[in-house]
Formats: C-alpha cells, structure tokens, sequence
C-alpha cells in the first residue's frame, strides 16, 4: 500500500519467522516491510519472491541511476519497489560522482547500458555545498553565481544526453535544509536560503519544459513529508557518502517507482470497496439504515473523512465501485437516502450487492467496466474476504483496512498506485463515462438484434486531425490503455507533438458522443503517409466503447483518406500483448490479411481497391475543428 | 526468533551464504560478498534488528564474525 510509510514496531518477530514458512501472497509480504522496512526484510523478501519474478513483472524496464551520492545500497529497494508495481528491473548505478561524465559522454557506461529511464538523483548539498554549509558567508550575487553556474551545467549535460538517447529522465529536485541557515530570522527580510534553493527547483521545472521526455520528481516534498531532520544520516554520510539514512530506502525507493507508473502503463484505474465497516461503520443489514455510523461526531466523522477522500479520487478519474455481501435494496437505500452519505449512487460505475464470493462479483465489475484485473484496488474491513481475493485474484491490489476506522482516510492519501503524469478533462469525468457504459450495456441486454442496439444509441464521431489540444489526451492514452492497442508503444507529450509537426504522419484523435451522453477522447491512431503505401503506425481505442463498431469505422475513414490520397496499400502491425488479446482478430475484420511473420510483430497488409470504405450507417461522422473541440 | 537466530538470519541474508557456514573465522578476508558495500548493510542492518547506534568512526571496524558478536556482547546482546 504506502511506499512511504516510517519504520514502526519492532524488528522480525517470531510470529513472522513461523509465516515464513507458509506460502504469502505478494501483497501480503510487501505490507510487511512496509510496517518495518529493514533492510533484512528488503533482503528476505526479495529472495522469498525471487521464484515468482518473472509473473509479477509485466513490464521489463532497464533503470540507470546517475547519482550525486553512493546510490548503491538502495538498488535492492528498487528493484523490490520495481517488481511490487509490476516492473521487472535491471539497474545501473553510475561510478560515484561521475554524474555529469556519465550524461556527457558517448562511450560512458550509462551510454552502454541503453537504460529504458535514467533517474537523475543529484542532491544540492552534493553539487553546491557552500548554499547549505556557507549560506552567511555568501553575497546574495556569489549565491546566485554558484547556483546559475550549477544550473547551465547540469543543463548542457542533460541535453548533450537527450540529443544521444530517448530514455526518459526523471530527475529529482532540491531538498530545503532541516534547519534554514539564517536562524529564526524571517524569510522575506533578506534573502533567504530557501529562496535560492525554490529559485533552483524553478530552473529544474524550466528544464522539463524544454527536454523532452524530462520529469521532475518533488523530491523535497518526500524528505518534508518524512520529516527532514531524520531524513538524513550524518554517520553513513561521512563515512561511505550514503546521505539518506537507511530507514528511508523504502519510502525513498517507493517514491521513484511511482513515478514511473503512469509511464508504463502500471497506474491502477479503478477501486472497489466494501461497504459495511468500510463506508460507513456498522452493518446496515443488522442496524438498518438509520442505525449505521456515519455523521458528525466519532466514528461516523471518519468514514465521512474517508468517503470525502475517495470522492476526491474520484474527480481525478479513478473509477468507483461497490461489492458488498448485503441485500441489495439496503446499501442502494443509504446511497440514495442518508443524509450524511458522501458517495451517492451517481459516482459507483457499477456495484454488486448479493451473497456471491467477492472474487466473482469482482471479475463481473471487471467486465461490467471493460477493464483488466490489474486495473483494479480492493479495499474491505475483514480479512477474510482480503485474504480471499488475494488467492483468488492476486493481480487486484487488495487493501485490508485497519481496526480503527481513524486510520481511513489516510489510507487512500498514501496510495501510490493511481498517478498520472497530468490529469486532463476526460479524467474528471471518467466516472461518469463508466456509469455511462453501465446503462448502454444494460440497454444492450434489452435490445435484439446489434444493428438495432447501434442505431439506438444514435452514435456521433468527431475526427480530428493533428489536433493539438488533444495532445496531453493522446499521450496519456497511449500509456494508459492495454486493451485494445496494436502495439502497446507508450508515447509522451512530445512525442505525440513530433508526429503533429511531421508532414509525413497525422494525428488522429476522435471524440465520440451518444445518447448516453459525451465519451470525450477516446481514441488514436497515428498515420505515416507514403506513397506506396499509408502505415498505422498507432492505433488504439479506450476499452470504454469497444464494440459498437468505433474501431472498424475509424480504419475505413483512414481508408477513404488513402484512396482519395491516391494510395494503393494500407498496412499495420500487430505485437501481441498479454493483454491486448481483444485486438487479435480485428484486423482480419478489416479486410486485412497476415503479410509478415506470426509470432512477436506481426505485419498486416490491406489492398485498397475496392475495399469497404463507407461508415455503417448508425454512425454518423464529423470532421472535428481544433477550436471546437469536443471532450477536452 | 532468539537473538542468536537473528543474528545468522541478518549474515546469512546480507551475504548470500547458508546459516551453517557462519562461523568466527569468516571475515571480509575470508568471503567475497563481504565487500565494502556489504560490510554496510551488513552494521546497517545489525543497527536496525538489535536496536543499536555505533558511532561512525567505529563503523569500519568489525570485519569478522568474531568482532560482530563481541561488539553485540558489548552492548548486551548476546548471540
């Protein structure tokens, strides 16, 4: 759960030595050192999991750290933090101070080891001393001087690197000292050394804006949380140059990871909850609906808290659902009724109220939702129902809340599993746009025929072309959808931008609107144009409208365009995925046929004369115009 | 776990050996993995199980299994 938890309680106890010997679940294993992050548990538990690394590691990523400091007793953190959100990593660590050598140079190791993501993690204190240790002793022009200096350097190295590799960098910014320099004198009057401090972190926030595929990491935000003055280590500082005190390996390791989440498709999207004991205190079957604790006054105040906090969730584009072992007419009633209910039944996508096995009504949600397994978090009050669906569904992050329902709301503030890297319109309403995709499929099942069903949900397709305000909407879908994407290549902002400005490739963005409502952006495709022939060289589609011929109708518009451009083939590619199962197949569909090899890429060819080019006739389309967009 | 157990369970971890082969003699003369590095983690994590703070200019002492469990005697534990 929370990668940034402290160290509490005492070391190994007996009790767990005994667990040991039975088998856990991944989960349940991380939770532990979580609780009490040693490094023998980092260890123990890395070597307890290693039989299983191949299956919790989706994504094989190659991670270098150029560092300011001895980074090298945090690589078994990484790369345990790596595996528990699904990265299987191989590391790198630069030499020790070789930081600026490591970027600059072509034949340097970090050079070598062609890293997937560089982590960038230069302390201040490292690079500028005199700002932390000397502050009085400077001008406000030698501070300025020593900083700028620091500044253009790291600068050159960081764009001499990104004109050689495509890896992405993540670098960290500066930490605040735990006790400012001047004393209690206050900021404002002088200049201060946080000011030349925040006027650095501004320079590093300036460059992520002019390197690609640069992010900053509030690395300073971490050390406060944590608390500064024990963040650090004097001792192993001064003795092997390991600044950050060896409690914080975990929580520090856990911090880089999640940044790197969203950029590999690993961010979780959807959270299921109990109700009983979860949302409010009490079972509602037993006390009924007025009997229940919820309101102003303890406990009912921090389920408040806590449905407040998940609500918040939820307007960043996390989807919600309920499974409860309870009649349905009960919890429906205290969603609709309650007056001191937070969640009310519009923000569920969907809920499951019966007597079946949680797992099983969560395998419905994930279907309901159009989602993968993976996708999902579940949080319940018993046990027994945790370590049911950790057995059952290993691959849902399961979250056993604690005894005291205080402790709620601070659960969901410390899950790290949901970032994205920016948070754009459809986000703030995808909780709408599932409920939506609920009541078209409840719809579906009372319809007869397809063609029937299509035309009633009188469907209406926007196509943009090189849209530029659909740019932070693209990146993030090809990150973030699995499903349904041809060849699962995650693109960033400025990647997608690079294809826009191209001559030879479009952008494709489309909205899609019915009358369940507005679906916002939902998909891509990125076209290279040649003569010979036009190549899809993206092509993906939000799970959230498969199947109502969105896909299929995009490709013949594509089509039409390539006749009309003249062009005799349009050909793509397909890389099987674990996951992207639902796309095998829609090619064929498509009048293409199976030109290359049919194993890891496979290359689709589709003549183009004579081919289906015409929208089914329950689709009507629109050619978008970037200054009216819709869905963003 | 006793204190004795924790003790080869923290060694037999941080240098990748089986519990037997622990003995007095073993020392970063002895073993490869016991580098630099490990000789870190190793006090790092002696310091976190037993509850311990050594000062760092004794850190780079104890470079055997004989020294260890005299410097734990030292501070009351035995192992």
């Amino acid at each position: 759960m929370s990668h940034e938890s402290g160290k509490q309680g005492s070391p190994q106890s007996a009790a767990q030595a005994e667990a040991e010997r039975e088998a856990v679940h991944p989960d349940a294993l991380f939770s532990e050192v979580d609780a009490c992050p040693t490094l023998l548990n980092i260890s123990r538990v890395t070597k307890r999991l290693a039989p299983q690394r191949d299956d919790l590691a989706r994504v094989g990523l190659k991670v270098a750290c150029v560092s300011s400091f001895t980074f090298d007793p945090l690589k078994p953190a990484l790369e345990l933090q790596g595996l528990r959100a699904g990265m299987g990593i191989h590391s790198y660590i630069s030499p020790y101070g070789q930081y600026e050598q490591e970027l600059i140079n072509p034949s340097a190791g970090l050079a070598d080891f062609r890293p997937d993501v560089v982590l960038v993690t230069i302390r201040l204190q490292d690079v500028c001393r005199p700002i932390y240790d000397e502050f009085n002793g400077m001008t406000e022009d030698d501070a300025k001087r020593v900083l700028d200096d620091w500044i253009n350097r790291l600068s050159a190295a960081l764009q001499t690197y990104r004109e050689r590799a495509s890896a992405y960098i993540l670098m960290q910014n500066y930490d605040l000292p735990a006790v400012s320099a001047t004393g209690i004198t206050s900021r404002g009057q002088l200049y201060a050394q946080a000011d030349a401090i925040e006027w650095a972190n501004k320079q590093l926030a300036r460059l992520a804006e002019s390197i690609d595929n640069l992010y900053v990491m509030d690395y300073d935000g971490l050390v406060a949380r944590m608390g500064r003055r024990r963040w650090s280590d004097p001792r192993t500082e001064f003795y092997a140059r390991i600044p950050i005190a060896n409690d914080h390996y975990w929580p520090l390791t856990g911090f880089y990871i999640r940044h790197l989440r969203p950029l590999y498709g690993l961010s979780k999207k959807a959270i299921v909850l109990d109700a009983d004991n979860t949302l409010w205190g009490g079972v509602v079957g037993d006390a009924g609906p007025n009997g229940i604790e919820l309101g102003n006054d303890f406990p009912g105040n921090a389920y408040v808290a806590f449905q407040k906090r998940i609500l918040d969730l939820h307007h960043r584009g996390i989807i919600l659902a309920i499974a409860s072992k309870n009649e349905p007419g009960s919890v429906e009633s205290v969603l609709q009724n309650h007056p001191d209910m937070v969640l009310r039944p519009e923000h569920f996508a969907t809920t499951q109220i019966n007597w079946n096995p949680k797992p099983d009504n969560l395998r419905q949600i994930a279907e309901d939702l159009n989602l993968g397994l993976d996708a999902f978090v579940f949080m319940d009050d018993s046990p027994v129902e945790c370590e049911m669906m950790r057995t059952a569904l290993p691959q849902v992050l399961t979250i056993p809340l604690p005894k005291d329902p205080a402790a709620y709301p601070d659960i969901i503030e410390s899950l790290d599993c949901f970032d994205q890297w920016t948070i754009s319109a459809e986000d703030r309403k995808r909780g709408e746009l599932y409920k939506a995709e609920a009541g078209r499929r409840e719809f579906q099942r009372q319809t007869v025929d397809l063609p029937t069903f299509y035309r009633h949900l009188e469907m209406q397709m926007t196509l943009f072309i090189d849209c530029v305000a659909h740019v932070a909407r693209a990146s993030q879908m090809t990150n973030r959808t699995n499903q349904f994407n041809m060849n699962t290549i995650r693109c960033s902002e400025d990647d997608i931008r690079k294809f826009m400005a191209a001559t030879d490739h479009e952008v494709i963005t489309l909205a899609l609107r019915d009358r369940f409502g507005d679906n916002g952006v939902v998909g891509l495709a990125v076209v290279r144009r040649r003569e010979e022939a036009w190549t899809l060289h993206l092509f993906l589609m939000s799970c959230r409208v498969l199947g109502r011929t969105v896909e299929q109708t995009v490709v013949r518009w594509i089509k039409k365009r390539a006749q009309r451009a003249g062009v005799k083939q349009l050909t793509a590619e397909f890389v099987p995925t674990s996951k992207n199962k639902p796309f095998a197949g829609f090619y064929r569909e498509c009048g293409f046929n199976l030109a290359g090899p049919s194993s890891d890429i496979q290359r689709w060819e589709c003549e183009l004369e004579g081919a289906e080019t015409d929208a089914p006739d329950w689709m009507a389309i629109d050619i978008g115009h970037p200054d009216r967009q819709t869905g963003t | 776990m006793d204190n004795g157990q924790k003790f080869r369970s923290i060694v037999s971890t941080i240098l990748q050996i089986p519990e037997h082969e622990i003995t007095d003699d073993l020392s970063s003369e002895t073993i490869d993995t016991w580098d630099s590095l490990n000789h870190i983690n190793l006090i790092g994590a002696i310091e976190q199980e037993f509850g311990l703070t050594l000062d760092a200019s004794t850190l780079s002492q104890f470079q055997s299994i004989f020294k260890l469990k005299a410097m734990l005697a030292e501070h009351g534990v035995s192992v």
